[in-house]
């Protein structure tokens, strides 16, 4: 795995991506029609401006996502050193995940889950 | 030129030419795209160093996390799709000194380095010290902030639902 694998990764990457739309262009059918130009919703017309302004309570989603992801970071050096710890590192991650298994707690009492 | 070389001005002239983009575009929500695709690129250069941890941390934090709140901020206002007017004279001028300054400090900290440390005497951090590291409760072990991190992340959810239904009832 050298820097080699990494530039034939990119030009493999660039290729199939590329490759696909260009195939797609030449062989297939082209028809144009002032309908497919709409945004697609549920095949239903849209009503309004699509750049709305969204309810708060999706910006709190994605806040304790932000903190589970923090969350996640941490357990990566974990997953890769729990064989040879042993119990002791489960048990300190217990604890890790215990703590804020209380903000999930927190935040389901609080109705901060409810999709609104 | 080697090919790791080749890579990295690849990977880096991603990063500047997104950087510009993201700071020349007039449309917010395309400037917070192209932020997205600057940092994947710094994962990449991370990557290219060897740096697993650093660049697990940029993909999952920043580029999967801090660029979705930007985004559901930028949702939350009303002018997500509106062109943004273009800044005054007096803004660009102080926008551009600034970088400069910023430019000056970072280069001459780059001076400052040693000019002979070459590839060689350079060693990654593996995923595993860092674990180990993290975990350990001995001499050099981390666990005691370990623990506190989850502390601190409690208490940035607790404040944050608190603060968005304190808002909510009035």
């Amino acid at each position: 795995m050298g820097a080699g694998s990494l530039i034939l990764l990119i030009i493999c990457g660039v290729l199939f991506s590329v490759g696909g739309i260009l195939v797609a262009k030449l062989f297939g059918p082209s028809s144009y029609n002032e309908q497919k130009l709409e945004a697609y919703e549920c095949g239903v017309p849209t009503e309004g401006g699509t750049w709305i302004q969204y309810n708060v309570g999706y910006y709190l989603f994605a806040l304790i996502f932000l903190i589970f992801d923090v969350e996640i970071v941490f357990l990566f050096p974990w997953a890769v050193v729990i064989r040879e710890m042993g119990v002791i590192a489960f048990l300190e991650v217990l604890i890790f995940v215990f703590i804020l298994f209380l903000g999930l707690l927190y935040a389901w009492k609080k109705g901060a889950l409810k999709w609104v | 030129m080697t090919i790791a070389n080749f890579i990295f001005y690849l990977v880096s002239s991603m990063i500047l030419v997104f950087g510009v983009l993201t700071i020349s575009t007039r449309q917010l929500f395309r400037s917070a795209i192209y932020l997205l695709f600057s940092l994947i690129n710094v994962a990449a250069l991370f990557f290219l160093m060897d740096n697993e941890f650093l660049a697990a941390v940029q993909v999952v934090v920043y580029v999967g996390g801090i660029i979705v709140l930007i985004l559901f901020s930028l949702f939350l206002t009303q002018q997500a799709g509106l062109k943004l007017p273009l800044p005054g004279l007096g803004r660009s001028m102080m926008a551009g000194l600034l970088s400069f300054f910023g430019f000056v400090l970072l280069f001459s900290l780059l001076l400052a380095a040693s000019p002979e440390a070459d590839e060689n005497s350079f060693s990654a951090i593996t995923m595993k010290e860092i674990g180990f590291g993290l975990l350990n409760f001995g001499k050099n072990g981390y666990v005691l902030p370990f623990e506190v991190v989850s502390i601190l992340l409690l208490a940035a959810m607790i404040g944050a639902i608190a603060i968005a239904f304190k808002t909510k009832k009035e």
